[in-house]
């Protein structure tokens, strides 16, 4: 029989009777199996009935029986601390941490917790200002992926443990001439060196290793070659009237660029139009700088070599030369014609002569500034360059660069992976470092470093390069340690903290000097409070001849943050003509180049994890959670690409696949990669978050590590998605084209056509009248004015914003639908060709319109007019219509999709230790409700209770909202605009001033000033 | 038979039910409305504090222990430090400033039953009242009268609004008064 028609049977019945099934299936129940359940015989509660009043019962009881008086408890201190008053905000004055540069910083605290950095307004290098990463490093110290105890493998150890097993060893290792390698990034910090040294000691076969992903090498060795020290001066660019910017982002990433920033946009004053700077620059990626360049030429970043050979041999044959150049120089150089190089890298000869004309013209007053990613070659030759124009006097050597010593090269790294292979190491300290994320995976750095047995990591979180730890050790946030820096001749800055540490951690430099002095005991939590000091009085106190004693010397020292010292001057020295290498002709630069830049906010992958940095858009690009190969659109057209299609570049053995993003203003055949991303071992926030592009530095390179050449890039014909906060709008369709100067969004001339026609940012205004009252303006007026000549969009504002209003990170997933939730945000428009784009900038936030459209909208009345001209808020009426936001004409309102704190990575953010950062004078808004920049209202407040107990009229110049306060350029202006003395309102008067989208009459509170461009009047 | 039912339903049960809803509520409303905004919430505290003696008897001023009252949002609960300002000399051996010693020297904290809460969205500024010349008493009643601190005025925003609308009502002995701020932002940010 066939398994088909194999019969299946139940009971004999149906076997026997083939009915019997049919008839059974009918009635689904037996007969008689329901005849019980008549209602009316049963009891009259049923289930439902009863559960139901065991629920009411319950919950009456429950309300009867609480306490609804009940208000918790209030819990004062026990000993309140002298200069403690709860309620009230203390600062400290410390230093930075977050790069090299130790920026002054103030620390406002409340109830002894962090709550917001600014920079110290005394502090004389960065002068109050800080940049993007340093105002949200913040969330780094309350961050939940902290190392909280140290750890012997994964276990948990104590720290009695951890420091008797390893001095132990080091002293093993150390009898027994086995080398200990201790890695560490660059260190600024002159206690902490002499700490350093003495470690080598003690551990006698103790090495010190420095390397960071991004440095200034080149720049030194130029220098070094050209003059003969290492101390690379800082720029006045203040004084300076041209400027020519070769692949160097100053005003973005390089150096101090909250310095440069600030000087950089004092000589762009529009009171003062006449003293101008103009600004070239060359470059191949559209950087911040770029961006903000009066003229900007595209090039390969190889072909920069041979630019300025072009351009020191064409200033040298217009006999515009400062210096004596002997013959042989001039012979090698004049195979660099300044027309061929143009000519072959499609350089727009207009501009050169220009720019040409500008250099000889303002000889002295002007400067050429080289990238830290060009080769040192380039830097000697743009040093002589500057030579010959005479402009060195734009060094500033009371300020300059302090040398932190020397860096690991690739073929020194190498070295190093080869003594941990030969077992030549019986010790490696990774001092706050991530080796096995930053190096290049070819070097097989981690392979090597399982081959040591002994690899003790001090770390705030676990990293890439703890695989093989044998201990990894928690260490302090910067805000918990002590600390001092030596970054700029004649300042030296001192840290100290302003918490407690959160966690069973230890600053790194106390657990080193622990190791040094040989014992477990000896550690407490002075330890390396007492050696700082003993090392300020050994080596500042005492060449400071003061006549205060130490200890209150020291005090005052802390309360400034900074101490001004009399260091050994860098002078200036004769150009050392011989160091400057020409090569025989330029070169033909075909294929494809990759450069590699640092990320603006997220540095070489150190505050990955830091949600409210990762979620700052690229400056240019808006880019946000992600970063990407920047390519032309002309290139990728080439090669039939778009946005998101992933590529392969390959240059050499070493390949990495990445998402494009077609960029207006690349070089042709150039792809611009941001390293720092695509980190796997990292808290939850930063874990996989873009794409891992360490792999392509050029390790063979003698010129420099950040640019490749003759690379392939193939479309691997993957997708991947990136998410920009503003799209990019096509530049070719008539309709869209230029809409941001057709509709009088962006207003800005050249300066000539602004002597000639002063009202022209004006001219598109249109008189209006309302149909609605106009609000009584009565006692003050709150306004701002943003000066877009200044601003150079750098997005310390934003930054500062977020940290200030509990603003909440989102996620990747959330500004794909464009739910951000940035209370002010930096639009940028593009005009021009796709190619070769003119970028402008706008930061634009909630314009506290007189006739606001949000006001007429709101079926509750949740947002309304304040007599002081503020357009509020209020959390609790709004019940999330999303009506106002939909009506705002500047689409600065942000609505709570989700309670954001739980929603972002599983409730990332709410744990313990996270909401501690949460400026307790703002509300932090939950689902469902509206919100949108206030002016910083609490900041208001305060100037009203500070008015009402010193008995003055409230002073509009004392307030200050966030963004104003970190602008590194000064391009913010608040106050009150009905004093007629008072900046704002001078600044609403001014011709240049004007309100976006003034033709809706709505009456914007914030007042544009016009951009003004230097360029010659005939090109724009 | 089924028609006269939904009659009486409807012209007589329903109207009776909801006459007797509405009663119940309006009266339980604007009975329990006091009770309700925690005007005589007197909470049992940990130390029976007595004001009267402090501030009535003893004629100290109220900055004395609430020194925040001028310079801040909250006029602040003293911390124990400013209790043994005295009472490491005096009274030493009353059974209440023993417990309280016991709170100084052992560092334990000394949990006070709060009894006066504006709302955590409302921003209230004791020292913006307090500079402007606005006596304790005017929201907190007569402190030195009271053996232990009870709430005799509600907290609600329409109370703070009726004073900030005719403040000559409330604070009948400041002069030349101005009235407060009414719009959201002051309080609410």
């Amino acid at each position: 029989m066939s398994e088909e028609n194999k019969k299946y049977w139940k009971s004999l019945d149906s076997f026997n009777d083939p009915n019997f099934a049919k008839e059974t299936i009918k009635h689904e129940f037996q007969e008689g199996v329901t005849d019980e359940f008549n209602i009316s015989n049963m009891s009259g509660v049923s289930r439902r009935k009863f559960i139901g009043l065991l629920t009411a019962s319950t919950a009456i009881a429950a309300t009867a029986c609480s306490d609804y008086h009940d208000q918790k408890e209030i819990v004062p201190y026990t000993n309140r601390p002298e200069g403690v008053l709860p309620g009230k905000p203390n600062y400290y004055a410390s230093t930075c941490n977050g790069c090299a540069e130790a920026c002054g910083i103030l620390i406002k605290t409340r109830e002894g917790r962090p709550i917001k950095v600014d920079g110290n307004d005394e502090h004389p290098i960065n002068k109050g200002k800080i940049c993007a990463t340093g105002q949200s490093s913040i969330y780094n110290l309350y961050d939940p992926s902290r190392l909280q105890n140290p750890l012997k493998g994964n276990t948990k150890t104590t720290w009695a443990d951890v420091d008797s097993q390893i001095i132990k060893k080091l002293d093993y290792e150390s009898s027994k001439g086995k080398k200990i390698v201790v890695l560490t990034n660059s260190i600024n910090s002159p206690t902490e060196r002499k700490m350093l040294d003495e470690f080598k000691q003690r551990f006698t076969s103790a090495e010190i290793h420095t390397f960071d992903l991004f440095n200034n090498c080149h720049r030194k060795y130029g220098w070094f070659k050209s003059y003969g020290n290492a101390d690379v001066p800082s720029i006045k660019w203040d004084e300076a009237n041209i400027i020519l910017s070769l692949e160097g982002d100053f005003l973005g990433k390089e150096g101090n660029f909250i310095e440069n920033t600030r000087l950089f946009s004092s000589k762009r004053d529009f009171t003062n139009v006449d003293n101008f700077n103009r600004l070239y620059v060359v470059e191949a990626g559209l950087s911040l700088t770029g961006s903000n360049s009066d003229y900007r030429m595209r090039l390969k970043p190889e072909a920069q070599y041979d630019f300025v050979m072009a351009l020191l041999n064409e200033v040298i044959k217009k006999g515009a030369s400062n210096i004596v150049i002997d013959s042989r120089v001039k012979n090698k150089l004049s195979k660099f014609s300044l027309d061929s190089v143009s000519s072959s890298n499609g350089l727009d000869s207009i501009k050169i002569n220009y720019l040409v004309e500008d250099l000889i013209k303002n000889k002295g007053k002007s400067i050429i500034y080289a990238g830290d990613s060009l080769s040192g070659d380039v830097h000697i030759a743009v040093n002589l360059l500057n030579e010959i124009l005479g402009n060195s006097d734009l060094y500033n050597y009371e300020t300059a660069y302090v040398n932190t010593g020397k860096q690991l090269h690739f073929p020194q790294i190498e070295e190093l992976i080869k003594s941990y292979n030969n077992n030549d190491v019986g010790v490696v300290i990774h001092y706050d470092v991530n080796p096995s994320y930053h190096l290049p995976e070819s070097l097989k750095y981690d392979e090597a470093l399982g081959n040591v047995g002994f690899v003790v990591s001090l770390l705030d979180s676990v990293n890439e390069s703890t695989k093989h730890d044998y201990f990894t050790l928690p260490i302090n946030h910067a805000f918990e340690s002590w600390g001092d820096a030596h970054s700029r001749k004649n300042v030296y800055s001192l840290r100290q903290p302003v918490i407690a540490p959160l966690f069973n951690s230890r600053q790194k430099e106390a657990i080193l000097l622990t190791w040094i002095l040989g014992s477990p005991k000896v550690y407490n939590e002075s330890l390396y409070h007492d050696y700082l000091m003993e090392s300020c009085r050994e080596n500042i106190y005492s060449k400071k001849k003061v006549s205060s004693d130490f200890i209150s010397f020291w005090n005052a020292a802390l309360h400034d943050g900074y101490i001004n010292i009399d260091d050994n001057k860098a002078s200036r020295k004769p150009f050392n003509i011989s160091s400057i290498n020409i090569s025989d002709a330029p070169k033909e630069h075909t294929g494809f180049s990759v450069l590699l830049a640092k990320d603006y906010f997220i540095g070489d992958g150190r505050f990955a994890n830091n949600g409210w940095l990762q979620e700052i858009p690229h400056p240019i690009s808006k880019v946000a959670w992600d970063n990407y190969a920047a390519i032309a659109p002309s290139s990728a057209g080439e090669m039939n690409l778009q946005n998101g299609d992933m590529i392969k570049v390959t240059v050499g053995d070493n390949s990495v696949e990445i998402p494009i993003m077609l960029q207006p203003g690349v070089a042709k055949n150039t792809v611009v990669i941001e390293l720092g991303y695509g980190r796997t071992v990292i808290g939850d926030a930063g874990k996989e978050v873009g794409h891992n592009a360490n792999d392509l530095l050029n390790v063979k390179s003698k010129n420099s590590r950040w640019i490749c050449s003759n690379a392939t890039v193939e479309p691997t014909g993957n997708k991947y998605e990136i998410f920009s906060t503003q799209e990019h709008h096509s530049l070719e369709d008539d309709f869209v084209k230029d809409i941001h100067h057709k509709r009088g969004i962006i207003r800005e001339a050249s300066l000539d056509e602004y002597s000639k026609d002063p009202a022209f940012a004006r001219e598109q205004d249109v008189e209006l009248f309302s149909i609605t009252e106009e609000h009584a303006q009565e006692g003050e007026k709150w306004a701002m004015s943003i000066d877009m000549n200044k601003c150079t969009s750098c997005a310390v504002c934003v930054a500062s914003c977020n940290v200030e209003n509990n603003i909440p990170v989102v996620g990747k997933d959330q500004v794909a639908v464009g739910r951000e939730m940035h209370w002010m945000r930096i639009d940028r428009y593009y005009s021009g060709s796709s190619d070769d784009p003119i970028v402008s900038n706008q930061p634009m936030l909630c314009q506290h319109c007189d006739n606001a459209p949000c006001e007429n909208v709101c079926p509750v009345n949740a947002t309304n007019h304040s007599p002081d001209g503020l357009n509020q808020m209020v959390y609790n009426r709004c019940v999330g219509t999303r009506y106002c936001a939909n009506n705002c004409s500047y689409k600065v309102r942000r609505f709570n999709f989700y309670n954001f704190r739980d929603h972002f990575v599983n409730a990332y953010y709410l744990n313990e230790v996270s909401p501690l950062v949460h400026n307790p004078e703002v509300t932090v808004r939950s689902r469902g409700v509206m919100e949108k920049c206030s002016f910083c209202v609490q900041k208001i407040s305060e100037e009203r209770e500070d008015a009402i107990r010193e008995g003055r009229q409230i002073n509009g110049d004392n307030v200050s909202p966030a963004c104003q306060q970190a602008c590194p350029a000064d391009a913010i202006v608040f106050g009150d605009a009905n004093n007629p003395e008072s900046k704002i309102s001078q600044y609403r008067k001014h011709e240049l001033g004007y309100g976006v989208l003034q033709n809706l009459n709505v009456k914007p509170n914030v007042t544009y000033v016009a951009k003004l461009r230097n360029t010659h009047s005939e090109d724009v | 038979m089924k028609k006269s039912i939904l009659d009486y339903t409807l012209k007589v049960r329903v109207p009776l039910i909801i006459f007797v809803i509405l009663i119940t509520f309006l009266t339980t409303y604007f009975v329990s409305r006091q009770e309700r905004d925690g005007v005589g919430n007197q909470p049992v505290q940990p130390i029976k504090y007595s004001h009267k003696l402090h501030a009535g008897e003893m004629g100290i001023d109220c900055q004395y222990c609430h020194v925040g009252a001028t310079k801040g949002r909250q006029a602040l609960v003293p911390s124990v430090n400013i209790c043994m300002n005295c009472h490491t000399v005096t009274r030493k051996d009353q059974p209440e400033i023993i417990k309280l010693r016991e709170y100084y020297e052992s560092g334990k904290v000394l949990p006070w039953k709060r009894v006066h809460k504006v709302p955590e969205y409302a921003y209230f500024n004791h020292s913006v009242h307090v500079n402007t010349g606005i006596d304790c008493e005017t929201c907190h009643g007569n402190v030195r009268e009271m053996e232990e601190i009870i709430q005799v005025k509600s907290f609600t925003m329409s109370a703070c609004l009726d004073c900030h609308k005719q403040p000559e009502k409330f604070i009948p002995y400041l002069e030349n008064v101005k009235e407060g701020p009414r719009h959201c932002a002051a309080c609410h940010r």
